[in-house]
């Protein structure tokens, strides 16, 4: 570090005294409009070529900017519309520019560095930009829920149906096994975090280590991340930065990609806009297993069940899926944002969200309300601020799901209660108790009435930043930028489970209790340089800062049983186990990056380099080094071909260790005191982050003056120094120890195409089509293959496993037997293991088509996933007993104790994600609503996750038991049944 | 331009104030081995418990109680879900991978390791905060643990031999024979006594020991009873030492009488109180609660061999541990209609402390040194304070040393059964482990003697079977 500073240092005072001034003596003003509408077009940047001179439209559209002599070019952007460049003759004063709309988002400002961005034409990475537009076509819960089907290579899975996230988005396939597996999510430059606090649900579930008492959570605990509070409607963009090639700025935290979301902003001297959307809706049940039907208890016995203790015939045969999971909740989303700014160049953007989203069972639901006001402030000519803060209030409340040990998941009691059973409320309000004893005599619609899982979050984004332009001249700019902002949240989750329901009788000290507070706190810091020179022959960007991060965590739980009915107070249960979570992440960085645009601004090059330390690698002190090489280049084309664009960019990023530098003490109790050994892991001082190196290359394609876009991106990309368990000897008393070792290979294809067959004044049809896959492979490991730690329910299921030379994604399961007894079961020594198959897709593909026909429009988003095999445990609850199909359900029995993985399925599916009719109402008619301060309204009838066309037999093909895992996240246990959800949107602006 | 200046400087200023930072981070999850920097008395309280924890857990663990019972012909388990209680005991050999061999063993060497922890901890102990007798009474104590906990190992290997943990966390070290290992064991006996001595007898640890350690007639908290419980054991280790079978040392016999003769505060052969005999300390089990830690032997897959109720003589009050069961146990050719009355499944005896070393054990031990000693009237006079205990009529003098051993074996057999591989040890050394002695259980009953090396330690040794031990 000290030998890099006075270099950067003395590069700073370089470029700033090196500057020569250009003459800027006359003006040159003029009015930019949407082409044939004629539409004035407000915020439209107007700048000289080959020189640093700009400024923006007003809301007439109009600008005025100095300009030096003789004969110029005005190049005029916008985003949603293609550049123009306009040529200005010497005595030319007034100029007009018409810009047509770009309607498959060629153009877009991509992110290059903390500071820096490109042109989408010249950027080398394959950068998916998502505009606030089409993200929140369709509502939805969540923000990652809203990418779904729209990001080539991104697997989005949901750990759960029920409201309120739980969503996790692999970028480019698997990059890690044992470190973390999200995507980095930053807002405005500060980084937002997504991590998922334990709600306590295995304390009822007992998921985990039944009849554990002390065991509040586990893997399946079905988990909300914490980026389902963004607020979808506030965001400008998401860019996703796929992989370390254009992740690498981020260092340490780049290997999962990066998911940089840009907030709205008001305009300077813009009319104020008050933008109101009101949004109602509701969710149905979308899918449900086809069972047997009983009306009595007699019917049940000449099944051959085992009628000991049933309850009296209701003579009715139940849907209990249906009857339970038939709530139909009144969702809706209130939505308010006022956008402006004044002539001294104040920019302000206030929004507001009220969301309620109700489950498929009573009493299940998801509230959210949000407040964000975005700021921005000029200080004379050349300091400008911005600052934002957003107030997050979420309320979940999602029942329990997935897997469990005690009858409390209403899938697992369904799964044993005959149908002819009654369950309903008695009159007095009480519940008839299931006799079912395997199921623990559960009867879910008390649950549902009694049992209350809430967690209640409240969080704060808040950062600024301020720039200043030390040099501001015709072919030259310096700017500084300094940057902060702390995201923070508190998370308090409850389970209260009371000690008068039917399951609760079962445990030794009836009456549950779980109450966990969570506090995290993410502080980014970060200042920058960025200096511009523009030559007649190239454009010169460089750029030079350093940031930090700080990371706190401390989450305190407590677990009580024993529990009377109606106290919510902890400290009152019978027996009390409390766990307490805490730890604290510093990483330092300093970054230099050029970019170089030369050859007519056909070629951009681009080296980087990011340094970072970060306290959790053995060595804090020491600098990893995270380069970063690319170059792209429009080529000169035929006619036909309006754009062509070669890229190449290379990469590297890291991850950093999350634990395994130190031996811990671990804590043991004897005769009720609590002591501490060291733990059997052993500490590694040595420990440093996975890196991961990748190399992309592809091409842009742009024909038919704009009308169509194919987009081809081929990567490899190579995760090294994985953190890995080896074992080492016993006698040294430690069990195993973190290591760095092994690597990944992941190749992998995404294409974009984007084709406007139709594009005229009254009908205009957009089709986008994405398409990605890749397969990453395990090409080095030194240690034996292992199923990694993550959750399985063992390899008669399917589990996955990692072995050198295998997929990283690759399912092992028994499948297979060397001999069967005599009674046609295989016995344990004699089952086959064998590797099954991909559990990821062999490739996703989503299609987006937009219609208009004057004022309506429609679209639809289509979700493809081609292959890919899970696990459905859910069958095997209910194979042999209540399955409709008999014959099905009793033979996949019989071949599984013959050892046959017959569990294992395709898990390929297509889905009607979104779907979307809207009408704009006529002027004549908005111009009489509210005494005509309305300009624009628009109703519209939306759906989410309509249709779905699958092989798979269980109720969801995308839901996934073992949400936070990096690995063998595909088993369906028993999960909240998907639902379709639909809404009616009223949007206005005044 | 000097505005410029003032700002470039600015942020020069700002940018050495960030980078000064510092980028350490300690974890505060948890604290780790290397924050024991200085010991606090808090601190060695919960190190002293953290290890004890660990050793009462692996003591528990089924290899040490119940395997080695299978190993001595007491017991049976037999589960449907697991035939490897049969395959890997009366049936067959025990696998290094699984079950049996990887058994007892880590969870004894994780507790060595926080001993050991511990001892390089009390070397630094504050003088501020430690009187040196505490510190010498303390590791003391600690040795005294960690050579019972070798003891307990070298128990269930026998001649295949152990390592010796060093202080080095990434050391392998060789496997030594067991001659060496019983060697070493005394070794660290005496220089644990050797530090009971420096405290002086009147030093009281400086932590609270569990109740399992303090009330069951002796409280181990000071150091004349820490003595006691030290030359115990090294009256113990010294009388295997003296019979190995394949390393005899008779010269050892006379001083592991001595030794024991000072662990049973000097009482004369039979002048052992019989108030006494369940002095000692235990493992005392909590099954419920945050420990949820119950005796392992609460089982009812647990039976016993039906040899243990048939050769019961009568009168023998001892006869009282042994109880029919509710339902045969029976399954891989094996049944059995009794058992163990603390191996029935219930709250009590979950919660039913486990003996560590009890004064009838030495009492027995010394008969068994007489005995190797020709001394074979003060052996009957030990042997007959036991038997006239229970219920049975005193013996009359041995007519040779293997009616003394057939006598000592039978005492041991129900005043220690379901204690510990006490009778495995012996059957051992007497050379009774074998078809000449006992029936096979099995068609393919292999007289198993001893545990593997677990498959975690030959792999780390880069071995697939048991390497030569290191004499």
């Amino acid at each position: 570090m000290t030998r890099i500073r006075p270099f950067v240092f003395s590069l700073l005072m370089l470029t700033l005294f090196s500057a020569s001034a250009f003459a800027q003596n006359r003006r040159v003003s003029g009015r930019v409009t949407v082409e044939g509408s004629g539409e004035p077009l407000a915020a439209a940047s107007v700048s000289v070529v080959g020189t640093t001179i700009g400024t923006y439209t007003d809301d007439q559209g109009r600008f005025s900017l100095s300009a030096p002599d003789g004969p110029i070019t005005l190049r005029v952007r916008r985003i949603g519309f293609a550049h123009k460049t306009a040529p200005v003759g010497s005595g030319d004063a007034e100029v007009a520019v018409g810009l047509s709309r770009d309607v498959l988002q060629l153009e877009t400002q991509v992110v290059t560095g903390t500071a820096t961005t490109v042109s989408s034409i010249n950027a080398a990475n394959a950068v998916t930009v998502v505009s606030s537009e089409r993200l929140n076509r369709v509502p939805s819960q969540t923000l990652d829920q809203a990418l779904a089907g729209k990001v080539p290579g991104a697997l989005i899975t949901q750990n759960t149906g029920a409201p309120g996230g739980g969503t996790q988005i692999q970028l480019r396939g698997v990059s890690t096994i044992n470190a973390g597996f999200q995507p980095l999510y930053v807002i405005d430059g500060v980084i937002v975090d997504n991590s998922s606090i334990q709600s306590g649900l295995n304390t009822i579930s007992q998921a985990s280590r039944a009849g554990n008492l002390a065991q509040f959570s586990s893997t399946q605990d079905q988990n909300v991340n914490r980026a389902s509070d963004i607020n979808p409607n506030d965001i400008e963009s998401v860019q996703i930065l796929k992989g370390p090639s254009a992740s690498s700025i981020y260092g340490s935290r780049g290997t999962n990609g990066v998911i940089i979301i840009t907030t709205k902003q008001g305009q300077a001297g813009g009319k104020p806009t008050l933008d109101l959307q009101q949004r109602f809706g509701t969710a149905r049940l979308a899918n449900t297993l086809e069972l047997r039907c009983f009306a009595s208890a007699a019917d049940t016995r000449a099944a051959g069940f085992d009628s000991t203790g049933y309850g009296a015939s209701t003579n009715k045969c139940h849907n209990f899926q249906k009857e339970f999971y038939g709530e139909k909740p009144l969702n809706y989303q209130t939505v308010a944002s006022l956008r402006g700014g004044n002539v001294s160049g104040t920019t302000y953007f206030m929004s507001g969200l009220v969301q309620h989203d109700g489950g498929l069972v009573n009493n299940d639901f998801y509230n959210k309300q949000s407040l964000r006001v975005n700021l921005g402030q000029p200080f004379g000519s050349r300091l400008k601020f911005n600052a934002s803060l957003e107030g997050i209030h979420t309320l979940t409340n999602r029942g329990v799901s997935g897997n469990d040990n005690t009858g409390i998941n209403p899938l697992n009691a369904i799964s044993a209660t005959p149908p002819h059973i009654n369950l309903a409320r008695n009159p007095d309000g009480t519940f008839p108790r299931n006799p079912i004893n395997v199921v623990r005599n559960s009867n879910f619609f008390q649950n549902a009435e009694l049992i209350k899982t809430p967690e209640d979050v409240f969080r704060f984004l808040g950062a600024s930043s301020a720039v200043y332009t030390a040099i501001n001249q015709e072919r030259q700019t310096l700017d500084f930028t300094l940057r902060g902002g702390i995201d923070s949240y508190n998370d308090h989750a409850e389970i209260i489970s009371p000690a008068t329901t039917y399951i609760e009788q079962f445990n030794a000290l009836p009456g549950t209790l779980f109450v966990s507070d969570g506090k995290v706190m993410n502080a980014t810091l970060g200042a920058s340089a960025t200096h511009r020179l523009i030559r007649d022959v190239f454009t010169a960007t460089t750029s030079a800062g350093f940031g930090q991060v700080r990371r706190n965590v401390d989450i305190v739980a407590n677990t009580g049983r024993g529990v009377f009915p109606g106290v919510t107070n902890v400290s009152s249960a019978t027996q009390i186990f409390t766990n307490q979570t805490q730890s604290i992440v510093k990483s330092s960085s300093f970054f230099i990056q050029e970019e170089f645009l030369t050859l007519g601004e056909r070629l951009l090059v681009t080296a980087a380099v990011n340094s970072e330390r970060t306290s959790n690698n053995g060595d804090a002190q020491k600098y990893y080094a995270y380069p970063k090489f690319s170059a792209s280049y429009r080529t000169p084309t035929p006619n036909f071909i309006d754009e062509l664009k070669m890229r190449l960019a290379y990469g590297r990023a890291g991850n950093q260790p999350t634990t395994g530098k130190f031996t811990f003490l671990t804590n043991l109790v004897l005769e009720g005191v609590t002591g501490f050994r060291a733990s059997t892991v052993k500490g590694f001082p040595g420990i440093k982050p996975e890196t991961a190196s990748e190399i992309e290359g592809g091409f842009d394609l742009t024909m038919l003056t704009g009308r169509a876009r194919l987009s081809a991106t081929q990567f490899r990309k190579q995760i090294d120094n994985l953190l890995l368990q080896a074992s080492v000897a016993p006698s040294t008393g430690f069990s195993s120890q973190t290591i760095n070792g092994g690597q990944i290979v992941t190749h992998g294809t995404e294409i974009e195409l984007g084709i406007t067959p139709i594009q005229g004044e009254r009908f205009s049809w957009i089709s986008q089509t994405t398409y990605a896959s890749n397969k990453g492979r395990v090409t080095r490991l030194p240690v034996p293959g292992f199923i990694p730690t993550s959750g399985s329910f063992g390899s008669r299921f399917g589990n996955a496993f990692i072995q050198q030379g295998q997929l990283v994604t690759v399912l092992q399961a028994v499948n297979g037997c060397t001999a069967l007894s005599s009674t046609g079961t295989c016995p344990a020594a004699n089952r086959i293991l064998r590797f099954m198959g991909n559990s990821a897709p062999d490739y996703t593909m989503g299609f987006s088509n937009d219609l208009s026909f004057g004022p309506v429009r429609f679209s639809s988003l289509i979700d493809w996933r081609k292959g890919g095999l899970g696990v459905n445990l859910t069958n095997n609850y209910f194979d042999g007993g209540l399955l409709a199909d008999t014959a099905v359900g009793n033979q996949r029995l019989r071949d599984f104790g013959a050892g046959k993985a017959v569990y294992v399925e395709n898990t390929g599916f297509v889905k009607l994600r979104e779907i979307t009719l809207g009408y704009d109402l006529p002027a004549n008619l908005t111009g009489k609503l509210f005494n005509g301060g309305v300009q624009r309204a628009r109703i519209e009838l939306s759906g989410r996750n309509l249709k779905t066309w699958t092989d798979y037999t269980g109720l969801d093909p995308e839901v996934s038991n073992f949400g936070n895992q990096p690995l063998g996240r595909f088993q369906d246990v028993t999960p909240y049944p998907p639902s379709r959800t639909y809404f009616l949107t009223i949007n206005t602006t005044f | 331009m000097k505005r410029y200046s003032t700002i470039a400087l600015g942020l020069a200023v700002f940018a050495t104030g960030a980078c000064k930072d510092n980028p350490v981070a300690n974890p505060i999850e948890a604290p780790t081995i290397d924050a024991l920097g200085s010991l606090t008395r808090t601190s060695l309280q919960q190190l002293t418990i953290g290890a004890m924890a660990q050793s009462r857990s692996e003591t528990n663990n089924t290899p040490h109680v119940i395997g080695s019972g299978i190993f001595a012909r007491d017991a049976y388990r037999i589960e449907s879900s697991e035939p490897r209680w049969v395959t890997e005991t009366l049936g067959g050999q025990p696998d290094p991978g699984s079950f049996a061999g990887g058994r007892g063993f880590n969870g004894f060497y994780t507790a060595i390791r926080a001993y050991n922890t511990i001892l390089l901890a009390l070397n630094t102990a504050p003088t501020a905060l430690f009187t040196t007798a505490e510190v010498n009474a303390m590791r003391g104590f600690i040795r005294t643990q960690k050579a019972v906990d070798y003891m307990s190992l070298i128990a269930l290997r026998d001649t295949v031999g152990i390592p010796i943990q060093s202080n080095a966390p990434d050391e392998v070290t060789p496997v030594r024979c067991k001659a060496a290992v019983l060697s070493y064991i005394a070794a660290l006996l005496d220089s644990a006594n050797a530090d009971f001595t420096a405290a002086g007898a009147t030093t009281t640890l400086p932590v609270t020991l569990p109740s399992g350690f303090r009330t069951f007639g002796r409280n181990y908290s000071t150091v004349a009873n820490l003595i006691l419980y030290n030359r115990g054991w090294k009256g113990k280790v010294n009388y295997y030492r003296g019979i190995d079978r394949s390393n005899p040392t008779p010269s050892l016999f006379p001083t592991a009488i001595a030794e024991l003769t000072l662990a049973l505060g000097g009482a004369a052969p039979g002048a052992v109180p019989p108030a006494n005999f369940a002095n000692g300390p235990y493992w005392v089990f909590v099954p419920g609660g945050s420990e949820a830690t119950p005796n392992v032997i609460s089982e009812n897959t647990i039976g016993l061999n039906p040899l243990v109720g048939d050769s019961v003589q009568a009168g023998d009050t001892r006869a009282s541990k042994i109880v029919t069961r509710a339902a045969l146990l029976e399954g891989q050719g094996l049944s059995t209609n009794i058992t163990y009355v603390g191996a029935v499944a219930s709250a009590a005896n979950q919660a039913r402390p486990l003996p560590i070393l009890r004064d009838e054990e030495l009492v027995l031990l010394r008969a068994q040194a007489y005995i190797e000693a020709g001394q074979l009237a003060n052996a009957l006079a030990d042997v007959n304070s036991v038997r006239t205990n229970y219920g049975l009529l005193p013996l009359a003098l041995f007519a040779d040393k293997q009616t003394a051993i057939n006598a000592v074996l039978y005492e041991k057999r129900y005043s220690l059964l379901f204690e510990g591989p006490q009778r495995l040890m012996d059957l051992r050394e007497y050379g009774r482990l074998n078809a000449t002695f006992l029936r096979p259980e099995t068609t393919t009953d292999p007289f198993n003697a001893a545990l593997p090396l677990p498959r975690g330690e030959l792999d780390a040794r880069g071995v697939t079977t048991n390497p030569a031990c290191t004499p």
